[in-house]
Protein backbone atom coordinates (compact mmCIF):
# COMPACT_ATOMS: atom_id res chain seq x y z
CA UNK A 1 0.00 0.00 0.00
CA UNK A 2 2.52 2.50 -1.28
CA UNK A 3 0.27 5.54 -1.07
CA UNK A 4 -0.29 5.19 2.66
CA UNK A 5 3.31 4.09 3.27
CA UNK A 6 4.54 7.19 1.44
CA UNK A 7 2.11 9.47 3.34
CA UNK A 8 3.11 8.01 6.72
CA UNK A 9 6.84 8.38 6.00
CA UNK A 10 6.26 11.90 4.62
CA UNK A 11 4.47 12.80 7.87
CA UNK A 12 7.36 11.59 10.05
CA UNK A 13 10.05 13.28 7.92
CA UNK A 14 8.19 16.55 7.22
CA UNK A 15 6.97 16.87 10.81
CA UNK A 16 10.47 16.29 12.25
CA UNK A 17 11.94 18.87 9.86
CA UNK A 18 9.33 21.57 10.47
CA UNK A 19 9.59 21.07 14.24
CA UNK A 20 13.35 21.71 14.22
CA UNK A 21 12.90 24.67 11.85
CA UNK A 22 10.11 26.23 13.91
CA UNK A 23 12.05 25.65 17.16
CA UNK A 24 14.93 27.73 15.75
CA UNK A 25 12.97 30.41 13.86
CA UNK A 26 9.97 30.70 16.19
CA UNK A 27 12.13 31.78 19.13
CA UNK A 28 13.50 34.66 17.05
CA UNK A 29 9.94 35.57 16.01
CA UNK A 30 8.94 35.91 19.68
CA UNK A 31 11.95 38.15 20.43
CA UNK A 32 11.14 40.41 17.48
CA UNK A 33 7.44 40.54 18.35
CA UNK A 34 8.10 41.60 21.94
CA UNK A 35 10.76 44.12 20.82
CA UNK A 36 8.31 45.70 18.36
CA UNK A 37 5.61 45.89 21.03
CA UNK A 38 8.12 47.57 23.37
CA UNK A 39 9.11 50.06 20.68
CA UNK A 40 5.47 50.89 19.91
CA UNK A 41 4.74 51.35 23.62
CA UNK A 42 7.73 53.71 24.01
CA UNK A 43 6.74 55.69 20.91
CA UNK A 44 3.14 56.09 22.09
CA UNK A 45 4.31 57.20 25.55
CA UNK A 46 6.62 59.78 23.94
CA UNK A 47 3.86 61.07 21.66
CA UNK A 48 1.51 61.36 24.64
CA UNK A 49 4.10 63.41 26.58
CA UNK A 50 4.79 65.68 23.60
CA UNK A 51 1.18 65.84 22.39
CA UNK B 1 -1.52 -1.72 34.53
CA UNK B 2 0.36 1.20 32.99
CA UNK B 3 4.02 2.02 32.40
CA UNK B 4 3.66 5.48 33.98
CA UNK B 5 6.45 5.99 36.55
CA UNK B 6 5.61 8.73 39.04
CA UNK B 7 9.22 9.73 39.77
CA UNK B 8 10.63 9.71 36.23
CA UNK B 9 7.55 10.52 34.13
CA UNK B 10 6.01 12.73 36.81
CA UNK B 11 9.16 14.89 36.86
CA UNK B 12 9.06 15.36 33.08
CA UNK B 13 5.39 16.39 33.22
CA UNK B 14 5.99 18.70 36.22
CA UNK B 15 8.93 20.41 34.50
CA UNK B 16 6.86 21.00 31.36
CA UNK B 17 3.95 22.49 33.35
CA UNK B 18 6.28 24.78 35.31
CA UNK B 19 8.00 26.09 32.15
CA UNK B 20 4.67 26.71 30.40
CA UNK B 21 3.14 28.65 33.28
CA UNK B 22 6.31 30.76 33.64
CA UNK B 23 6.38 31.60 29.92
CA UNK B 24 2.65 32.34 29.84
CA UNK B 25 2.84 34.73 32.78
CA UNK B 26 6.08 36.39 31.64
CA UNK B 27 4.50 38.28 28.72
CA UNK B 28 1.48 39.71 30.56
CA UNK B 29 3.31 43.04 31.04
CA UNK B 30 3.14 43.64 27.26
CA UNK B 31 -0.68 43.76 27.31
CA UNK B 32 -1.76 47.39 27.40
CA UNK B 33 -4.61 47.43 24.89
CA UNK B 34 -7.49 45.26 23.72
CA UNK B 35 -5.66 44.87 20.38
CA UNK B 36 -2.65 43.38 22.21
CA UNK B 37 -4.96 41.04 24.11
CA UNK B 38 -6.99 39.80 21.13
CA UNK B 39 -4.58 39.87 18.14
CA UNK B 40 -1.13 40.33 19.76
CA UNK B 41 -0.87 43.84 18.32
CA UNK B 42 -0.84 42.15 14.86
CA UNK B 43 2.88 41.43 15.26
CA UNK B 44 2.91 37.65 14.64
CA UNK B 45 5.46 36.38 12.11
CA UNK B 46 5.45 33.21 9.98
CA UNK B 47 7.17 30.58 12.15
CA UNK B 48 5.45 31.62 15.34
CA UNK B 49 2.21 31.46 13.33
CA UNK B 50 2.96 27.90 12.17
CA UNK B 51 3.67 26.79 15.75
CA UNK B 52 0.54 28.50 17.05
CA UNK B 53 -1.80 27.24 14.32
CA UNK B 54 -0.54 23.65 14.60
CA UNK B 55 -0.61 23.61 18.42
CA UNK B 56 -4.07 25.18 18.55
CA UNK B 57 -5.64 22.76 16.11
CA UNK B 58 -4.23 19.64 17.76
CA UNK B 59 -5.66 18.85 21.18
CA UNK B 60 -6.12 15.57 23.02
CA UNK B 61 -9.64 15.52 21.61
CA UNK B 62 -8.12 15.68 18.09
CA UNK B 63 -5.80 12.79 18.89
CA UNK B 64 -8.73 10.77 20.25
CA UNK B 65 -11.10 11.20 17.30
CA UNK B 66 -8.41 10.79 14.65
CA UNK B 67 -7.17 7.62 16.38
CA UNK B 68 -10.80 6.44 16.59
CA UNK B 69 -11.06 7.06 12.83
CA UNK B 70 -7.93 4.94 12.25
CA UNK B 71 -9.23 2.22 14.56
CA UNK B 72 -12.70 2.11 12.93
CA UNK B 73 -11.88 2.88 9.29
CA UNK B 74 -8.22 1.97 8.77
CA UNK B 75 -5.96 4.27 6.74
CA UNK B 76 -9.02 5.61 4.89
CA UNK B 77 -9.95 7.31 8.18
CA UNK B 78 -7.20 9.88 7.50
CA UNK B 79 -9.08 11.18 4.42
CA UNK B 80 -10.43 14.32 6.18
CA UNK B 81 -6.84 15.33 7.01
CA UNK B 82 -5.77 15.10 3.37
CA UNK B 83 -8.81 17.13 2.30
CA UNK B 84 -8.10 19.80 4.91
CA UNK B 85 -4.44 20.03 3.88
CA UNK B 86 -5.45 20.52 0.22
CA UNK B 87 -8.01 23.20 1.18
CA UNK B 88 -5.50 25.04 3.37
CA UNK B 89 -2.75 24.94 0.73
CA UNK B 90 -5.10 26.26 -1.98
CA UNK B 91 -6.41 29.06 0.25
CA UNK B 92 -2.86 29.96 1.31
CA UNK B 93 -1.56 30.03 -2.26
CA UNK B 94 -4.48 32.03 -3.70
CA UNK B 95 -5.30 34.22 -0.68
CA UNK B 96 -8.98 33.34 -1.28
CA UNK B 97 -11.04 35.12 1.43
CA UNK B 98 -8.14 35.38 3.91
CA UNK B 99 -6.42 38.22 2.02
CA UNK B 100 -9.44 40.58 1.93
CA UNK B 101 -10.26 39.54 5.50
CA UNK B 102 -6.79 40.46 6.83
CA UNK B 103 -6.58 43.61 4.68
CA UNK B 104 -9.85 44.86 6.18
CA UNK B 105 -8.16 45.17 9.61
CA UNK B 106 -10.99 43.54 11.59
CA UNK B 107 -10.43 41.57 14.82
CA UNK B 108 -13.21 39.00 14.22
CA UNK B 109 -15.17 37.69 11.21
CA UNK B 110 -18.57 39.18 12.23
CA UNK B 111 -16.95 42.63 12.42
CA UNK B 112 -16.40 42.39 8.65
CA UNK B 113 -20.05 41.40 8.12
CA UNK B 114 -21.26 44.70 9.59
CA UNK B 115 -19.65 46.58 6.68
CA UNK B 116 -21.71 44.60 4.16
CA UNK B 117 -24.78 43.26 5.96
CA UNK B 118 -25.34 45.68 8.85
CA UNK B 119 -25.14 45.40 12.67
CA UNK B 120 -27.97 42.84 13.10
CA UNK B 121 -26.22 40.25 10.92
CA UNK B 122 -22.94 40.97 12.74
CA UNK B 123 -24.66 40.20 16.05
CA UNK B 124 -26.45 37.08 14.73
CA UNK B 125 -23.22 35.75 13.19
CA UNK B 126 -21.45 36.34 16.51
CA UNK B 127 -24.11 34.29 18.33
CA UNK B 128 -23.84 31.44 15.77
CA UNK B 129 -20.03 31.40 16.03
CA UNK B 130 -19.99 31.36 19.83
CA UNK B 131 -22.72 28.71 20.11
CA UNK B 132 -21.08 26.47 17.50
CA UNK B 133 -17.64 27.00 19.01
CA UNK B 134 -18.65 26.35 22.62
CA UNK B 135 -20.75 23.27 21.74
CA UNK B 136 -17.72 21.99 19.87
CA UNK B 137 -15.32 22.77 22.69
CA UNK B 138 -17.71 21.36 25.29
CA UNK B 139 -16.48 17.80 24.70
CA UNK B 140 -12.77 18.69 24.87
CA UNK B 141 -12.30 18.50 28.62
CA UNK B 142 -13.87 15.14 29.37
CA UNK B 143 -12.22 13.51 26.35
CA UNK B 144 -8.84 14.94 27.38
CA UNK B 145 -9.37 13.73 30.93
CA UNK B 146 -10.31 10.25 29.68
CA UNK B 147 -7.05 10.00 27.74
CA UNK B 148 -4.87 11.15 30.64
CA UNK B 149 -6.58 8.84 33.16
CA UNK B 150 -6.27 5.81 30.87
CA UNK B 151 -2.64 6.42 29.89
CA UNK B 152 -1.32 7.35 33.33
CA UNK B 153 -3.36 4.73 35.20
CA UNK B 154 -4.91 7.33 37.53
CA UNK B 155 -8.15 6.39 39.29
CA UNK B 156 -11.09 7.62 37.17
CA UNK B 157 -12.52 9.43 40.23
CA UNK B 158 -9.71 12.01 39.83
CA UNK B 159 -10.77 12.84 36.26
CA UNK B 160 -12.91 15.86 37.22
CA UNK B 161 -10.29 17.25 39.62
CA UNK B 162 -7.55 16.87 37.01
CA UNK B 163 -9.68 18.52 34.31
CA UNK B 164 -10.47 21.43 36.62
CA UNK B 165 -6.82 21.94 37.60
CA UNK B 166 -5.75 21.83 33.94
CA UNK B 167 -8.37 24.38 32.91
CA UNK B 168 -7.59 26.73 35.82
CA UNK B 169 -3.88 26.70 34.92
CA UNK B 170 -4.63 27.52 31.28
CA UNK B 171 -7.21 30.16 32.22
CA UNK B 172 -4.74 32.01 34.48
CA UNK B 173 -2.18 32.74 31.77
CA UNK B 174 -4.82 33.29 29.07
CA UNK B 175 -6.73 35.79 31.22
CA UNK B 176 -3.57 37.72 32.09
CA UNK B 177 -1.69 37.65 28.78
CA UNK B 178 -4.35 37.10 26.10
CA UNK B 179 -3.07 36.31 22.60
CA UNK B 180 0.52 37.19 23.57
CA UNK B 181 0.55 34.47 26.24
CA UNK B 182 -1.20 32.11 23.83
CA UNK B 183 1.45 32.64 21.12
CA UNK B 184 4.44 32.25 23.46
CA UNK B 185 3.06 29.14 25.17
CA UNK B 186 1.91 27.73 21.80
CA UNK B 187 5.53 27.91 20.59
CA UNK B 188 6.77 25.87 23.57
CA UNK B 189 3.80 23.53 23.42
CA UNK B 190 4.28 22.91 19.70
CA UNK B 191 7.85 21.71 20.29
CA UNK B 192 6.93 19.44 23.23
CA UNK B 193 3.82 18.13 21.45
CA UNK B 194 5.68 17.42 18.20
CA UNK B 195 8.57 15.67 19.97
CA UNK B 196 6.11 13.34 21.72
CA UNK B 197 4.07 12.62 18.59
CA UNK B 198 7.12 11.87 16.43
CA UNK B 199 8.92 9.68 19.00
CA UNK B 200 5.82 7.60 19.81
CA UNK B 201 5.05 7.14 16.09
CA UNK B 202 8.59 5.91 15.37
CA UNK B 203 8.32 3.57 18.39
CA UNK B 204 5.04 2.13 17.06
CA UNK B 205 6.38 1.70 13.51
CA UNK B 206 9.43 -0.13 14.91
CA UNK B 207 7.53 -2.32 17.40
CA UNK B 208 4.36 -3.13 15.47
CA UNK B 209 5.83 -2.92 11.97
CA UNK B 210 4.34 -1.60 8.74
CA UNK B 211 3.38 -5.05 7.41
CA UNK B 212 1.46 -5.80 10.60
CA UNK B 213 -0.43 -2.49 10.38
CA UNK B 214 -1.38 -3.15 6.74
CA UNK B 215 -2.41 -6.76 7.50
CA UNK B 216 -4.59 -5.59 10.40
CA UNK B 217 -6.45 -3.10 8.22
CA UNK B 218 -6.80 -5.65 5.40
CA UNK B 219 -8.15 -8.31 7.80
CA UNK B 220 -10.72 -6.07 9.50
CA UNK B 221 -11.78 -3.70 6.70
CA UNK B 222 -10.55 -5.18 3.40
CA UNK B 223 -9.91 -2.76 0.53
CA UNK B 224 -12.25 -0.22 2.18
CA UNK B 225 -9.64 0.30 4.89
CA UNK B 226 -7.39 1.91 2.28
CA UNK B 227 -9.91 3.56 -0.06
CA UNK B 228 -12.65 5.80 1.40
CA UNK B 229 -14.82 5.55 -1.73
CA UNK B 230 -15.37 1.80 -1.29
CA UNK B 231 -15.49 1.77 2.53
CA UNK B 232 -19.10 0.85 3.49
CA UNK B 233 -19.13 3.40 6.36
CA UNK B 234 -17.76 6.21 4.19
CA UNK B 235 -18.37 6.45 0.43
CA UNK B 236 -18.42 9.51 -1.85
CA UNK B 237 -20.88 11.31 0.45
CA UNK B 238 -18.37 11.10 3.35
CA UNK B 239 -15.59 12.50 1.15
CA UNK B 240 -17.78 15.31 -0.24
CA UNK B 241 -19.14 16.25 3.21
CA UNK B 242 -15.62 16.35 4.64
CA UNK B 243 -14.35 18.38 1.68
CA UNK B 244 -17.09 20.98 2.32
CA UNK B 245 -16.60 20.87 6.10
CA UNK B 246 -12.82 21.25 5.97
CA UNK B 247 -12.85 23.95 3.29
CA UNK B 248 -15.35 25.91 5.37
CA UNK B 249 -13.21 25.35 8.49
CA UNK B 250 -10.09 26.65 6.74
CA UNK B 251 -11.99 29.76 5.65
CA UNK B 252 -14.02 30.56 8.75
CA UNK B 253 -13.14 28.58 11.90
CA UNK B 254 -12.38 31.55 14.12
CA UNK B 255 -9.48 29.88 15.97
CA UNK B 256 -7.73 29.23 12.63
CA UNK B 257 -8.60 32.66 11.23
CA UNK B 258 -7.31 34.30 14.44
CA UNK B 259 -3.77 33.47 13.23
CA UNK B 260 -4.41 35.33 9.97
CA UNK B 261 -5.83 38.31 11.87
CA UNK B 262 -2.86 38.38 14.28
CA UNK B 263 -0.33 38.16 11.41
CA UNK B 264 1.80 41.18 10.47
CA UNK B 265 0.08 41.39 7.07
CA UNK B 266 -1.94 39.33 4.58
CA UNK B 267 1.19 37.82 2.98
CA UNK B 268 2.38 36.52 6.37
CA UNK B 269 -1.07 35.00 6.95
CA UNK B 270 -0.95 33.27 3.56
CA UNK B 271 2.54 31.87 4.26
CA UNK B 272 1.35 30.52 7.62
CA UNK B 273 -1.49 28.70 5.82
CA UNK B 274 0.67 27.31 3.01
CA UNK B 275 3.50 26.10 5.25
CA UNK B 276 1.21 24.60 7.90
CA UNK B 277 -1.05 22.80 5.40
CA UNK B 278 0.77 19.44 5.44
CA UNK B 279 0.50 19.38 9.23
CA UNK B 280 -3.20 18.62 8.75
CA UNK B 281 -2.29 15.32 7.05
CA UNK B 282 -0.04 14.49 10.04
CA UNK B 283 -2.85 15.55 12.40
CA UNK B 284 -5.09 12.75 11.08
CA UNK B 285 -2.61 10.12 9.91
CA UNK B 286 -0.21 9.97 12.90
CA UNK B 287 -2.91 9.28 15.53
CA UNK B 288 -4.67 7.16 12.88
CA UNK B 289 -1.60 4.89 12.82
CA UNK B 290 -1.76 4.76 16.64
CA UNK B 291 -5.41 3.66 16.34
CA UNK B 292 -4.51 0.93 13.82
CA UNK B 293 -1.69 -0.23 16.13
CA UNK B 294 -4.27 -0.45 18.96
CA UNK B 295 -6.48 -2.60 16.71
CA UNK B 296 -3.49 -4.82 15.87
CA UNK B 297 -2.58 -5.27 19.54
CA UNK B 298 -5.94 -5.27 21.36
CA UNK B 299 -8.32 -6.50 18.66
CA UNK B 300 -11.96 -5.31 18.75
CA UNK B 301 -12.90 -3.49 21.99
CA UNK B 302 -16.25 -2.21 23.29
CA UNK B 303 -15.32 1.49 23.33
CA UNK B 304 -13.29 2.40 20.24
CA UNK B 305 -12.55 5.89 21.62
CA UNK B 306 -10.58 4.33 24.49
CA UNK B 307 -8.67 1.76 22.39
CA UNK B 308 -5.68 3.98 21.55
CA UNK B 309 -4.97 5.29 25.10
CA UNK B 310 -5.39 1.76 26.52
CA UNK B 311 -2.86 0.49 23.99
CA UNK B 312 -0.38 3.32 24.67
CA UNK B 313 -0.58 2.79 28.46
CA UNK B 314 1.32 -0.49 28.05
CA UNK B 315 3.17 0.03 24.74
CA UNK B 316 5.12 3.16 25.73
CA UNK B 317 8.00 2.58 28.19
CA UNK B 318 8.69 4.72 31.31
CA UNK B 319 10.57 7.90 30.40
CA UNK B 320 8.88 8.09 27.01
CA UNK B 321 5.57 7.92 28.88
CA UNK B 322 6.45 11.22 30.58
CA UNK B 323 7.22 12.77 27.19
CA UNK B 324 3.93 11.42 25.77
CA UNK B 325 1.85 12.85 28.63
CA UNK B 326 3.72 16.18 28.53
CA UNK B 327 3.09 16.24 24.75
CA UNK B 328 -0.61 15.59 25.22
CA UNK B 329 -0.89 18.17 28.01
CA UNK B 330 0.86 20.64 25.68
CA UNK B 331 -1.58 19.79 22.89
CA UNK B 332 -4.58 20.22 25.15
CA UNK B 333 -3.46 23.39 26.92
CA UNK B 334 -2.62 25.16 23.65
CA UNK B 335 -6.03 24.25 22.25
CA UNK B 336 -7.96 25.26 25.38
CA UNK B 337 -6.19 28.63 25.71
CA UNK B 338 -6.71 29.58 22.06
CA UNK B 339 -10.32 28.45 21.99
CA UNK B 340 -11.25 30.32 25.19
CA UNK B 341 -9.58 33.49 23.91
CA UNK B 342 -11.17 33.22 20.46
CA UNK B 343 -14.77 32.63 21.50
CA UNK B 344 -14.30 35.31 24.16
CA UNK B 345 -13.11 37.75 21.49
CA UNK B 346 -16.32 37.23 19.48
CA UNK B 347 -18.50 37.72 22.58
CA UNK B 348 -16.68 40.97 23.40
CA UNK B 349 -16.20 42.32 19.89
CA UNK B 350 -19.51 41.34 18.28
CA UNK B 351 -22.20 40.12 20.68
CA UNK B 352 -21.53 42.97 23.12
CA UNK B 353 -21.13 45.55 20.31
CA UNK B 354 -24.72 46.90 20.62
CA UNK B 355 -24.12 47.57 24.34
CA UNK B 356 -21.07 49.76 23.71
CA UNK B 357 -22.83 53.02 22.90
CA UNK B 358 -19.69 55.05 23.56
CA UNK B 359 -16.03 54.14 23.04
CA UNK B 360 -14.76 52.10 26.00
CA UNK B 361 -11.38 52.75 27.60
CA UNK B 362 -8.67 50.13 27.01
CA UNK B 363 -8.75 49.29 30.73
CA UNK B 364 -12.48 48.62 30.67
CA UNK B 365 -12.17 46.59 27.46
CA UNK B 366 -9.43 44.43 28.97
CA UNK B 367 -11.49 43.90 32.14
CA UNK B 368 -14.47 42.65 30.12
CA UNK B 369 -12.35 40.41 27.90
CA UNK B 370 -10.76 38.80 30.95
CA UNK B 371 -14.12 38.37 32.68
CA UNK B 372 -15.60 36.70 29.58
CA UNK B 373 -12.74 34.18 29.41
CA UNK B 374 -13.27 33.33 33.10
CA UNK B 375 -17.00 32.86 32.38
CA UNK B 376 -16.23 30.57 29.41
CA UNK B 377 -13.95 28.52 31.68
CA UNK B 378 -16.79 27.99 34.18
CA UNK B 379 -19.21 27.09 31.36
CA UNK B 380 -16.76 24.53 29.96
CA UNK B 381 -16.36 22.88 33.34
CA UNK B 382 -20.11 22.54 33.82
CA UNK B 383 -20.89 21.46 30.23
CA UNK B 384 -17.84 19.23 29.97
CA UNK B 385 -18.71 17.44 33.19
CA UNK B 386 -22.31 16.52 32.50
CA UNK B 387 -22.66 16.22 28.73
CA UNK B 388 -22.71 12.51 27.72
CA UNK B 389 -21.31 11.98 24.22
CA UNK B 390 -23.31 9.70 21.90
CA UNK B 391 -21.99 8.19 18.68
CA UNK B 392 -18.55 8.85 17.28
CA UNK B 393 -16.70 12.02 18.19
CA UNK B 394 -15.75 13.25 14.71
CA UNK B 395 -19.40 13.10 13.57
CA UNK B 396 -20.57 15.03 16.68
CA UNK B 397 -17.94 17.69 15.99
CA UNK B 398 -18.89 17.72 12.30
CA UNK B 399 -22.63 18.13 12.89
CA UNK B 400 -22.31 20.83 15.59
CA UNK B 401 -19.58 22.53 13.56
CA UNK B 402 -21.77 22.59 10.45
CA UNK B 403 -24.31 24.88 12.18
CA UNK B 404 -21.52 27.44 12.30
CA UNK B 405 -19.39 26.59 9.27
CA UNK B 406 -22.09 26.40 6.60
CA UNK B 407 -23.60 29.82 7.28
CA UNK B 408 -20.42 31.72 8.11
CA UNK B 409 -18.51 30.38 5.09
CA UNK B 410 -21.38 31.34 2.75
CA UNK B 411 -21.61 34.80 4.35
CA UNK B 412 -17.86 35.37 4.20
CA UNK B 413 -17.45 34.34 0.55
CA UNK B 414 -20.49 36.44 -0.46
CA UNK B 415 -19.24 39.35 1.66
CA UNK B 416 -15.84 39.32 -0.04
CA UNK B 417 -16.80 38.54 -3.63
CA UNK B 418 -20.52 39.05 -4.40
CA UNK B 419 -21.59 42.63 -4.97
CA UNK B 420 -25.30 41.83 -4.77
CA UNK B 421 -25.18 39.96 -1.41
CA UNK B 422 -27.26 41.66 1.29
CA UNK B 423 -28.79 41.21 4.74
CA UNK B 424 -31.82 39.21 3.52
CA UNK B 425 -29.57 36.59 1.94
CA UNK B 426 -27.30 36.56 4.99
CA UNK B 427 -30.24 36.09 7.37
CA UNK B 428 -31.69 33.27 5.25
CA UNK B 429 -28.30 31.49 5.10
CA UNK B 430 -27.90 31.67 8.90
CA UNK B 431 -31.44 30.33 9.42
CA UNK B 432 -31.07 27.39 7.00
CA UNK B 433 -27.65 26.43 8.41
CA UNK B 434 -29.08 26.19 11.91
CA UNK B 435 -32.39 24.50 11.05
CA UNK B 436 -31.08 21.49 9.07
CA UNK B 437 -28.38 20.22 11.51
CA UNK B 438 -30.61 20.87 14.57
CA UNK B 439 -33.54 19.05 12.89
CA UNK B 440 -31.21 16.15 12.14
CA UNK B 441 -29.97 16.01 15.76
CA UNK B 442 -33.58 16.09 17.07
CA UNK B 443 -34.66 13.38 14.57
CA UNK B 444 -31.81 11.19 15.84
CA UNK B 445 -33.13 11.47 19.41
CA UNK B 446 -36.87 10.89 18.74
CA UNK B 447 -37.84 7.18 18.53
CA UNK B 448 -40.42 7.88 15.78
CA UNK B 449 -37.87 9.52 13.45
CA UNK B 450 -34.62 7.82 14.52
CA UNK B 451 -34.80 5.32 11.65
CA UNK B 452 -35.36 8.05 9.07
CA UNK B 453 -32.39 10.00 10.49
CA UNK B 454 -30.27 6.85 10.23
CA UNK B 455 -31.33 6.38 6.59
CA UNK B 456 -30.43 9.98 5.72
CA UNK B 457 -27.18 9.86 7.71
CA UNK B 458 -25.03 12.78 8.89
CA UNK B 459 -23.18 13.14 5.56
CA UNK B 460 -26.19 13.76 3.29
CA UNK B 461 -27.65 16.04 5.98
CA UNK B 462 -24.36 17.96 6.10
CA UNK B 463 -24.04 18.26 2.31
CA UNK B 464 -27.65 19.54 2.11
CA UNK B 465 -26.87 22.17 4.76
CA UNK B 466 -23.95 23.64 2.79
CA UNK B 467 -25.80 23.61 -0.55
CA UNK B 468 -29.08 25.01 0.79
CA UNK B 469 -27.27 27.66 2.81
CA UNK B 470 -25.63 28.88 -0.40
CA UNK B 471 -28.98 28.78 -2.22
CA UNK B 472 -30.62 30.75 0.63
CA UNK B 473 -27.96 33.45 0.32
CA UNK B 474 -28.57 33.79 -3.44
CA UNK B 475 -32.40 33.69 -3.28
CA UNK B 476 -32.63 35.97 -0.22
CA UNK B 477 -30.28 38.53 -1.73
CA UNK B 478 -32.10 38.56 -5.08
CA UNK B 479 -35.51 38.95 -3.40
CA UNK B 480 -34.51 42.08 -1.46
CA UNK B 481 -35.39 45.26 -3.36
CA UNK B 482 -32.21 47.00 -4.51
CA UNK B 483 -31.19 50.25 -2.88
CA UNK B 484 -27.99 52.25 -2.71
CA UNK B 485 -26.81 50.65 0.52
CA UNK B 486 -27.10 47.02 -0.51
CA UNK B 487 -25.15 47.54 -3.69
CA UNK B 488 -21.82 48.09 -1.97
CA UNK B 489 -18.90 46.51 -3.75
CA UNK B 490 -17.62 43.17 -2.48
CA UNK B 491 -14.96 43.75 0.16
CA UNK B 492 -12.24 42.22 -2.05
Amino acid sequence: HWFWWFMTMACVVWYSTITIYVAIKGGADIKHMLARLDATKAREAREEREG
Amino acid sequence: MTNFNWLLDGSIVGLYLLATMAAGLMVRKYVGKVEHFLVAGREMDVYLGIASLAATEFGIVTCMYTAQNGYEKGFAGATPGILMAIAMAVVGLTGFVIKPLRDSGVMTIPELFEKKFGPRIRWAAGVVIVLGGLLNMGVFLRTGGQFLVLVSGLDVKYLEIMMTALLVGVAIYTILGGMLSVLVTDYMQFIVMSAGLIVVTILILMNVGWENLVNTVQTHYGAGGFNPFINPTMGWQYVLFNLMLNTAAVLTWQTIIARVLAAKDADTGRKVYTRTSFFFVCRFLIPGVWGIAALASLGPVANSLEAMPRYLSTAVPPGLMGLLIAAMLAADMSTDSSYMLTWGSVIYNDIMAPFRKTRWSEKRGLFWNRSIIAFIGVFLLLYGLWYPLKGDLWTYLGVTGTIYLASISVLLIACCYWRRANSWGAGAAILISAVIPITYLVMEQLPSTANLAKTIGPYYSGIATYLLSGAAMVIGSLLKPQSGTNLQEGIA
